[in-house]
């Protein structure tokens, strides 16, 4: 099989597998979307809510509802979640638009400032400063996320009242949502941030004993020139891999932070899918994220050979 | 590059601290607000498809009657009511003075409509399918209810239902599904303006066509945090005026701290719902009824008030029902008696032949008994766990979340729960609790596991009752029967307190829905 | 201090290469063996019984250290038997997260071809696989205890492992030493446990002591949803109901910066430990 053919095989067997399991894991709970829907006073052998359980296509035996949930998927058709009163694909869009704006500039900021800070870091390994940078930020993501958030709240927006206490907005104008949404960038930035600083930290102080880092010392280059035009790119690989997953996972979004910050990202409707069993809902978020992870690990595969001429794509 | 990564650094800190700055006071002022913080977030905008939502619609959409403070059901949107001698006819007279807020007028057609349209589409009004025969209405506008046969709970039932104009419901076919974040037309002193899901926030306006009370606001807020911190933060703050949780109170944990700002009151009120030890009844040895008796002297009632309470409730009495529900009887107080429910074991054949400490059972295998756990009830459990082990009984927890403990509780699958009754559970079914143990039903939060005819025949006969007396008679039976039969055992009843800026006041509080209710919002205003 | 290190120093450096233990080498492993201590040494090392129950919401005095928590037990006993759960579920689920992730990833990344793709394949599909519905099946039918999470933790966590170590597997497939291996027909196995496997330490070290980390704080993220294992103490479990009952409102700042920073000091001390090892290893890089 050619390497374009074996990689496509790949690929597909992959979806197919990971589009069974979007299907089968959230059937595995216990309950179905039925189960915390109505409340305590309505008996569930009622003759309304039999119809409810077929208008749901929960009556159906499993194997149908596998078949009738890949036709719809071939039809684009995400489905309707009955908890939330709105087409999947309607409640998607709205969630995503919010959690890539939280999320997105906090991903790309953290993970540049990471790569850059931890490329010196590592170059830089044993000096003092270098040691006090790593424990700073290693203790920030050693701190659950939502104790540091939680706190940073308490802090500027109750103490000191700079920020909103919740909400992704009070009035809706750019400069409000910015608003709201800065503190929580803020706390995502510096965990995808400090992340980051470690992973590359450790790649480039490998590189760093290389050969041909010691040929361009031998070169006569500054310090500065081995890191960044040499040493970088090889020791960026690692990163880029980390980019690739998170941007993917971007979607499941803070789920932490959501809730901390009492804001309706994909995170927190991914969860409260979870537990009220919302199996449309699931299934589309799961779904999104699919296809976002395999594509940016598309995108990876190819930006490795780009990147260091060492790995050939053979 | 160094130096420019400093430079970044302090640029985005400018900007942080510019930003924090410009948009504070962009507040608009439009006559006197009233905030009020609820953790019961909305998921989405459907009067009648997110239960949350239905809660906050009765300010808009008020239900025909209402319980009044003390219990008794008063009418609301009806003037009067009464029901014939053989409980299978009920009258209701709808007030003559209540306008729709786009200016239609409220008349009794809109109530027969809601009620034939909740029945059909509606599942929780399910039940009026099988009770009420025909709705009419008499000349003088009285509505009649044409029940085939007695039910003498009709006007509690209409204590939960809102009344929706026919002239907007009627063109919707599934109001379950029907979400609507603008304009809500409604007949209450407010109207829902706008539902803002994004920020969480209910918008209502004062009804133009109110012609009641006129109340001392113009419009109300209603912030939903999904976090109970920073709610509390915020109420402390000031970003909110008063807090509201249904079928809830104020965490206790937390009042101190309200307190010490001396800037808040409480109104404080005695809960009809209650936490309690919930037991299967269909497996050994909790079938047995000396086991349970003896379980019910082996918890420390002081302990758990203290610890999970914080103090703000009482022990409770082995009849269950408390003591602020309608004809409440007076029965044994459950006590807490280490020696006594050991007595109690032994006599009844659970003995302890290898001295590990753990008793065996009737069949001589050790008791191991499976507590399934919801998330909320993990301290009082871990509690309960110590206090079996002391009378030699082995228990273990399992942690579940909320749908897998419907799911279990419902296939039977467990030994014991924690878990509690809301204020509405107590009522419904035949009232004082029955709904949570009358086997023939099977909801969401309920156990279902008395599977007696004799509690059945009680039930029925509450349903049936035709006179206030008779229905005394059998309240008072029900709570003999709990305390004879332990069911299932309360663990303390407890205090719903909600707390306020001390600035408002006139708060009214009922049983069912705490401080949202009409009156509350017609009586309630700013003194300082 | 440093004279002492001096003197190890020299005693080792007549072993098989200069070891230099630096300060925070030396600091790492202090803390590191004091939290495994604490862990091993439980019952003697607390001053009560962490379920016995005092008086609710105590500040700190002499009596007891920390204060009690909502249910009156004493903090600074929990604190030391919650040691044992982070141990169990960190080093747990990242042993076995590492070690499925560096053989994926070292057979995926050597080998190339149909190897590389199925493994890549199944890292895909379980990247996808969400961790939070499994751990609701966990605890719906079994019980969620700390060895099952840490093990469900250890088994969906070795693809990002995998990936990195793949990533550099194909880099040093392709230098010099290797290819020359190669030639000289020594067995794959061989290659990639002598030649690529210890090139490939100064990426697999920081993803496992990362993993430990990552793997305390998911346990502490579980056990704030509630899903946790209600049997054990733990440090997440602490924060958990730190905040839940009225810990973070009222100040009660020992109930939940303890347990915080327990779970920050034990993680310091693993990349400290980490840390010392890299400074070996470039060492004697070095002087090849």
């Amino acid at each position: 099989m050619s390497l374009t053919g074996r990689k496509a095989a790949r690929y597909f067997i992959a979806i197919f597998l990971i589009i069974t399991f979007n299907f089968a894991i959230p059937r595995s709970m216990p309950g179905d979307p039925l189960t915390n829907l109505l409340g305590e006073d309505v008996i569930l052998s009622d003759s309304s809510v039999q119809e409810l359980r077929s208008k749901m296509g929960l009556d159906k035996p499993l194997w149908q509802q596998y078949i009738e949930y890949w036709q719809s998927i071939l039809r684009l058709d995400l489905g309707y979640s009955f908890h939330l009163h709105k087409p999947v694909s309607i409640l998607l869009q709205d969630r995503m638009k919010w959690t890539l704006l939280l999320a997105g500039p906090a991903l790309i900021l953290g993970s540049a400032l990471g790569a850059i800070l931890g490329a010196r870091a590592g170059w830089r390994s044993g000096s003092r400063r270098e040691k006090v940078h790593t424990g700073i930020l290693l203790a920030v993501y050693c701190t659950p996320p939502y104790f540091l958030s939680l706190i940073s709240l308490y802090l500027f927006s109750f103490q000191l009242g700079l920020f909103p206490l919740k909400g992704l907005y009070s009035t809706g104008s750019a400069a409000d949502i910015a608003h709201h949404l800065l503190l929580p960038a803020v706390m995502m930035t510096l965990f995808t941030l400090s992340r980051n600083y470690m992973i590359m930290r450790g790649s480039v102080l490998q590189e760093k004993s290389s050969l041909y880092a010691a040929f361009a010392r031998a070169k006569g280059l500054y310090d500065e020139q081995i890191l960044f035009r040499h040493i970088f790119r090889n020791a960026l690989l690692p990163i880029i891999t980390l980019l690739a997953l998170d941007f993917g996972f971007i979607l499941s979004g803070a789920l932490f932070i959501e809730i901390v910050f009492s804001m309706n990202g994909m995170g927190s409707l991914i969860y409260d899918a979870l537990l009220s069993r919302d199996y449309p809902v699931l299934q589309g978020s799961f779904l999104i994220i699919t296809i976002m992870v395999v594509s940016a690990n598309l995108l990876a595969d190819l930006l490795y050979s780009r990147l260091d001429p060492r790995v050939k794509w053979e | 590059m160094r130096r420019s990564l400093y430079l970044l650094a302090s640029l985005l800190l400018l900007c942080m601290l510019m930003l924090s700055t410009a948009s504070m006071g962009a507040e608009e002022a439009t006559g006197e607000v009233l905030k009020i913080g609820s953790p019961n977030v909305i998921k989405s905008a459907s009067i009648l498809g997110d239960s949350n939502m239905g809660v906050f619609a009765h300010l808009s959409n008020p239900t025909l009657m209402k319980m009044a403070a003390d219990g008794t059901i008063k009418g609301l949107t009806a003037g009067s009511s009464e029901v014939s001698d053989d409980g299978k006819t009920w009258k209701f007279s709808i007030k003559d003075n209540l306008y729709w807020s786009d200016g239609e007028k409220l008349t009794p057609v809109d109530v027969q409509f809601t009620f034939n349209y909740l029945a059909e589409n509606y599942p929780a009004a399910g039940w009026m399918k099988n009770t009420v025969d025909n709705i009419s209405i008499q000349e003088d506008g009285t509505l009649v209810f044409s029940l085939n046969k007695p039910y003498s709970r009709l006007n509690l039932e209409f204590a939960t239902y809102p009344i929706l104009a026919k002239h907007i419901w009627e063109s919707i076919d599934d109001p379950m599904e029907y979400t609507n974040e603008g304009e809500n037309v409604g007949f209450g002193p407010f109207y829902i303006a706008s539902t803002d899901l994004g920020a969480g926030v209910i918008y209502f306006k004062k009804n133009p066509y109110w012609k009641g009370t006129a109340p001392k606001f113009d419009s109300i807020e209603i912030h939903t945090f999904a976090n109970m911190d920073v709610l509390s933060l915020a109420l402390e703050k000031g970003d909110v005026d008063a807090y509201y949780k249904y079928a809830g109170t104020y965490p206790y944990s937390s009042i101190d701290k309200l307190k010490e700002t001396g800037n808040f009151e409480f109104v404080e009120k005695d809960n009809i719902g209650l936490i309690f030890l919930g037991m299967n009844l269909m497996k050994e040895p909790m079938s047995d009824l000396s086991f349970r008796k003896a379980i019910s002297y082996a918890i420390n009632y002081s302990e758990i008030l203290k610890l999970d309470a914080l103090g703000y409730g009482k022990v409770p009495n082995s009849g269950f029902v408390p003591p602020s529900m309608m004809n409440f009887k007076e029965t044994a107080k459950l006590e807490y008696n280490l020696t006594q429910a050991k007595g109690i074991l032994d006599g009844a054949g659970y003995k302890d032949t290898n001295g590990n400490g753990i008793l065996e059972g009737k069949d001589g295998k050790e008791i191991k008994l499976t507590f399934l756990t919801r998330t909320d009830y993990q301290r009082p459990t871990e509690l309960m766990v110590d206090y079996l082990k002391a009378v030699g009984i082995d228990s273990e927890i399992k942690n579940v979340d909320s749908s897998t403990w419907i799911k279990q509780k419902d296939a039977g699958e467990y030994d014991l729960t924690i878990t509690r009754s809301t204020p509405w559970g107590m009522l419904m079914h035949a009232n004082w609790g029955t709904g949570y143990f009358d086997s023939r039903r099977t909801g969401e939060g309920v156990l279902h596991v008395l599977d007696d005819a004799k509690f059945h025949q009680l039930c029925d006969d509450i349903l049936a009752a035709t006179s206030e007396d008779q229905l005394k008679d059998y309240a008072y039976e029900v709570q003999d029967y709990y305390a004879e039969n332990l069911p299932a055992i309360p663990l303390y009843w407890n205090l719903v307190e909600t707390p306020y800026n001390k600035a408002f006041q006139g708060w009214y509080s009922d049983p069912l829905y705490g401080i949202f209710n009409v009156d509350s919002f017609l009586s309630v205003e700013k003194t300082q | 201090m440093t004279d002492f290190c001096e003197r190890l120093n020299e005693w080792k450096g007549n072993r098989l290469m200069p070891m230099i233990i630096s300060k925070s080498g030396w600091l790492g492993l202090a803390f590191f063996s004091s939290f495994l201590l604490m862990a091993a040494l439980s019952p003697v090392l607390a001053p009560y019984d962490p379920w016995y129950r005092f008086e609710p919401y105590l500040p700190p005095d002499e009596l007891h250290l920390l204060g009690t928590n909502d249910l009156g037990q004493d903090i600074l006993s929990e604190l030391i038997f919650g040691s044992r759960a982070s141990v169990i579920v960190g080093f747990g689920a990242a042993l076995m997260s590492t070690a499925i992730g560096t053989a994926a990833g070292l057979v995926s990344g050597y080998f190339r071809g149909m190897a590389d793709e199925i493994i890549m394949g199944i890292t895909d599909i379980f990247l996808m696989i969400p961790q939070i519905p499994l751990i609701i099946v966990l605890a719906a039918f079994l019980r969620p205890s700390l060895w099952l999470v840490a093990l469900l933790m250890g088994c969906l966590w070795w693809t990002s492992t995998a990936r990195v170590v793949r990533s550099k597997a194909l880099q040093i497939r392709e230098t010099g030493y290797v290819q020359a291996n190669r030639s000289l027909g020594f067995s794959s196995l061989h290659i990639m446990l002598s030649d690529v496997l210890p090139n490939i330490t100064h990426v697999v070290m920081p993803k496992f002591l990362l993993s430990i980390a990552s793997a305390m704080i998911a346990e502490a993220s579980i056990s704030f949803l509630g899903l946790g294992d209600p049997t054990m103490k733990s440090w997440g479990m602490m924060i958990n109901f730190a905040f839940s009952r009225g810990g973070f409102l009222n100040g009660l700042w020992w109930w939940y910066m303890a347990p915080g920073l327990c779970i920050t000091l034990f993680v310091l001390s693993v990349v400290l430990l980490g840390s010392m090892l890299e400074e070996r290893e470039s060492v004697s890089l070095r002087l090849q």
